[in-house]
């Protein structure tokens, strides 16, 4: 049989390709064998130290030890345990409060407080910090942890062949094997090129890495390792049982965690699920197949009270929502139109009908969390369409042709393009609440929905920047830094969504990167928020809450600006529960 | 017959690759790449670069073309963005959940699609072929992701906290949490009470559509001659509907077998999200929400792999059941 020309043709090709194929990333038969080899060799070790520990530290005759809880969530943990490709609010949960430890963490008066570190001593000269580390913590091989990991985990963290997500954090640091000195096997010195603000605050925003298990792999295929999703080796709370892929992650409680930390977790299994189905997600809740349903929607909370066994907690999220006005277009480029825009908006009324009264209002990037949060800045914008109008006019907007929709000198109409994203009902709700409101002063909001890959690539778009304005959400993180969003230096960067210049603004983002005196800087925080209201390169919308529905059983639960996990070796379940 | 299989199964390598083809163009050209995703407060734009830098991201686009063929003709499919995993496990890992749940689907479906088109046919305008023609209809005619919503408000919620039914199915997962600690038979009844919701979701819609090609079918074949003949002869009936009735009446079942077996790998979205079934499916559309563009390459191409096996299956099967089908 002859196989037609167009077939042997095509076979050819094939042929020939074959020979000369680049791989994207690591190449995957390397990959596969080594995580085989790896897993193989951890899991046994980690098995094997657990069981000596569960003989060496027995459960205590304590009524709240025992059972499984289980955390529900639309979204898997992306990256899993490896802290090097960390980027989601998961990720961080999870390394940070279940498997893995930070140096720091945040007590709940949001002051730094020890944690792998017992106690910490920054230089007079505030160029080094030296972290002194407990002796009682173990990785869940057996390992004990040591100064050893931290300095690996730092250069790695600072090797840009690591591609570690968060590089702002080291951006005043020494990077590298001379940005760090391990004195010996508890005491480490982190070298800093410049002081500046917060100089602490990454160390409760990174997990500590075993060295002893990752330090021949190289920078750059961190990334990819097993240790990530596969069999993640941690020295938390939580011992890594079983990741089933898209489904859920089972974690053991660790019976060796140290005394002075909180010792052996109440729960002895802690399972997060992804379901992706709000409405699946409430029937698990409702039928005890979850104990924590995170992030309901509003119209789910009043069926959760509704039912004896459950109850909702709120509590504040580090984010906020903004529509961003862009400046380089002329018809935004006067403050007075931007004030004016803002003023037509009422943002109270938008948290009490869409949000329900769960977020308050925000008049800045900074958060209400933040210790320089102005409560009642200079100049905060008031809900005024009368004021808004006004401001308009003495811009030169007038409805010269009384259509209700104002015009310039030359005739042309104020109307701005507002692009939003899918997938979040409370953002369409807030964009259609917009489009009515500034409707009422004159100015004819059209709305684009995209969906969210599309609209974060149309909006970071450097050679374009073609839009009017948008509306999405951002996450802070405790330490604030928003030179990449307003500072003029950076305006040809992806993230300079309005395109501001304001030479006040750039000093004060640079000198407030740059102080660690909080006194001294206070005054300076507050002269940056009035600045910001002042310029309103965003109409600042709200901070949301975030919503969680949970099971009355289980007890001890904390969730905070922290995070939902911030308290999770203290969850116990009632026994008449389990 | 031979011949005819061998030009198809030939004639695949080349419609494969055309699929690749358009699948890339169309990924090619959607905006937003892994790498945007990326960029929030604390990343650096340089962070992001390096990453489009190491996937080649920005390279030309008949060069990205060209390095993934050449490394899916050496059997590499790939590394995931998202997964930080080989392609190969990702899709491995997610294929099991689907054979499952779809192949449970799928023999219950022509099962007792079968069953009730025949029974329909048989009956023809009773009371029972009424009923059930309402039920297929509406079974066929509501939306898959409806149904199955409904089955977890009725089945889950409501069998166990509003009419405390002695029996009720878990909204959600393919297991329990203490799977892992049962015996095997145990295990089995776990997985089984699990697939009941989502495999009778899939099983009402595809069922219902069966049913109707089937009561279709038998209604012509039944009023053909011989089968006149047959009754004729004094044969009973039952004989005559099953032993020469039914083989005709389920030729274009057949057909249909044959088109739906792709299903046995792309799994069944809705089912699979409202479920939270781990599947095909949803690996599928993760992949493409997140510009996953190697997880979506690899899976098109065994999607239209298999698409085309289902075809090639489909006409043969048509030709064994129906020896009026030569080799043309």
């Amino acid at each position: 049989m002859r196989f037609p020309c167009g077939v042997r043709g095509t076979c050819a090709t094939v042929l020939v390709l074959s020979a000369c194929h680049g791989p994207e990333g690591p190449p995957a038969s390397e990959t596969t064998t080594s995580s085989a080899t790896f897993c193989e060799r951890v899991l046994p070790r980690v098995e094997a130290f657990m069981a000596r520990m569960e003989e060496e530290h027995p459960v205590p005759d304590d009524p709240r030890y025992g059972g499984t809880v289980v955390v529900s969530a639309g979204v898997e943990i992306p990256g899993g345990m490896n802290a090097f490709t960390a980027d989601s609010d998961e990720a961080f949960q999870h390394q940070l409060n279940v498997n893995l430890m930070s140096l720091l963490r945040y007590g709940p008066d949001l002051e730094l407080e020890p944690y792998l570190a017992e106690s910490w001593e920054v230089s007079a000269d505030t160029t080094a910090v030296t972290f002194h580390l407990r002796d009682d913590v173990y990785w869940h091989d057996g390992e004990r942890t040591d100064a050893y990991d931290v300095a690996f985990t730092y250069e790695r963290a600072t090797d840009p062949e690591t591609r570690y997500r968060n590089a702002a954090h080291w951006q005043h640091y020494v990077p590298g094997p001379e940005g760090v000195e391990v004195l010996d096997s508890l005491t480490v010195t982190v070298h800093i090129a410049r002081p500046h603000a917060e100089p602490l605050n990454p160390w409760q925003a990174v997990a500590v890495m075993p060295e002893h298990l990752l330090a021949d792999v190289p920078a750059g295929e961190l990334g990819g390792h097993p240790f990530g999703t596969v069999c993640p080796v941690g020295n938390g709370p939580f011992v890594f049982l079983e990741h089933r892929p898209n489904e859920s992650w089972t974690f053991g409680a660790n019976p060796a965690f140290p005394e002075g930390l909180g010792g052996r977790p109440f729960v002895d299994r802690y399972v997060f699920r992804r379901i992706p189905e709000p409405a699946t997600l409430l029937a698990e809740l409702l039928t005890e197949g979850t104990d924590v349903y995170l992030g309901p929607p509003l119209e789910h909370l009043d069926q959760i009270v509704g039912e004896p066994h459950l109850d909702t907690l709120s509590f504040p999220s580090r984010g906020y929502d903004f529509i961003a006005w862009n400046q380089r277009r002329p018809m935004l480029a006067d403050a007075r139109v931007r004030m004016a825009l803002s003023m037509a908006l009422d943002r109270q009324g938008i948290v009490e009908a869409i949000l329900g009264g769960h977020g308050r209002i925000a008049h800045s990037t900074v958060p209400p969390f933040h210790w320089a949060y102005d409560i009642a800045p200079e100049g905060a914008v008031v809900y005024d369409p009368d004021e808004a109008r006004r401001l308009l006019e003495e811009a030169g907007w007038t409805d010269g042709d009384g259509d209700g929709i104002r015009e310039d000198s030359a005739g042309d109409p104020l109307r701005i393009q507002l692009d939003y994203a899918l997938g979040s009902q409370r953002r369409s709700q807030t964009a259609e609440v917009a489009k009515a409101q500034l409707r009422e002063v004159g100015v004819d909001l059209v709305l684009n929905v995209f969906g969210y890959t599309t609209l974060v690539d149309r909006v970071t778009d450097t050679v374009s920047r073609d839009y009017d304005a948008f509306l999405l959400g951002w996450a802070n993180d405790f330490k604030l830094g928003d030179a990449d969003l307003f500072h003029s230096e950076r305006i040809g960067q992806p993230l300079a969504f309005a395109g501001v210049r304001n030479p006040e603004l750039d000093l004060l983002i640079d000198t407030l990167d740059l102080i660690s005196n909080r006194a001294e800087a206070r005054p300076l925080w507050h002269r940056y928020q009035e600045l910001l209201i002042a310029e309103q390169p965003y109409t600042f919308l709200y901070f949301p809450d975030r919503l969680v529905g949970y099971n009355r059983r289980l007890r001890d639960l904390r969730m905070d600006v922290r995070g939902y996990l911030v308290n999770l070796g203290d969850w116990w379940i009632d026994p008449a529960g389990r | 017959m031979i011949p005819m299989i061998l030009g198809r199964v030939a004639l695949m390598v080349p419609l494969t690759l055309g699929v690749a083809t358009a699948v890339f163009a169309v990924l090619a050209a959607a905006p937003g790449d892994p790498a945007t995703l990326l960029l929030r407060p604390g990343v650096s734009p340089e962070a992001a670069e390096r990453i489009r830098e190491v996937y080649c991201l920005g390279c030309p686009l008949a060069e990205r073309y060209l390095r993934w063929l050449g490394a899916l003709a050496s059997g590499d499919l790939g590394w995931s963005f998202t997964h930080a995993r080989p392609v190969a496990d990702v899709l491995l890992s997610a294929l099991p959940g689907t054979l499952l749940l779809a192949g449970s689907a799928l023999v219950l479906a022509f099962t007792l699609g079968t069953a009730a088109g025949v029974v329909q046919a048989v009956r023809h305008r009773s009371l029972l072929d009424r009923g059930l023609g309402a039920a297929s209809l509406v079974f066929y005619s509501v939306p898959s992701f409806w149904l199955a919503v409904m089955l977890v408000v009725v089945f889950s919620y409501g069998a166990r906290n509003v009419w405390s039914w002695p029996v009720w199915f878990p909204a959600s997962g393919s297991r329990g949490l203490d799977h892992e600690l049962l015996g095997p038979w145990s295990a089995l009844m776990d997985t089984a009470w699990h697939m009941v919701l989502p495999v009778a979701a899939l099983t009402l819609v595809m069922g219902a559509g069966v049913a109707r090609y089937v009561r279709t079918s038998m209604l012509e074949v039944l009023g053909q001659d011989y089968v006149r003949t047959a009754r004729a002869k004094g044969l009973p009936e039952r004989h005559v509907v099953l032993r020469h009735a039914l083989r005709n009446g389920l030729v274009p079942v057949v057909t249909l077998l044959g088109l739906h077996l792709p299903l046995l790998l792309s799994g069944a979205v809705f089912v699979e999200v409202v479920f939270a079934w781990p599947g095909m499916g949803r690996t599928m559309v993760d992949a493409v929400l997140t510009r996953d563009y190697p997880v979506v390459m690899a899976a098109s191409v065994l999607f239209a792999v298999v698409v085309l096996v289902g075809n090639l299956v489909a006409d043969v099967l048509h030709a064994v059941v129906d020896p009026r089908v030569g080799d043309g």
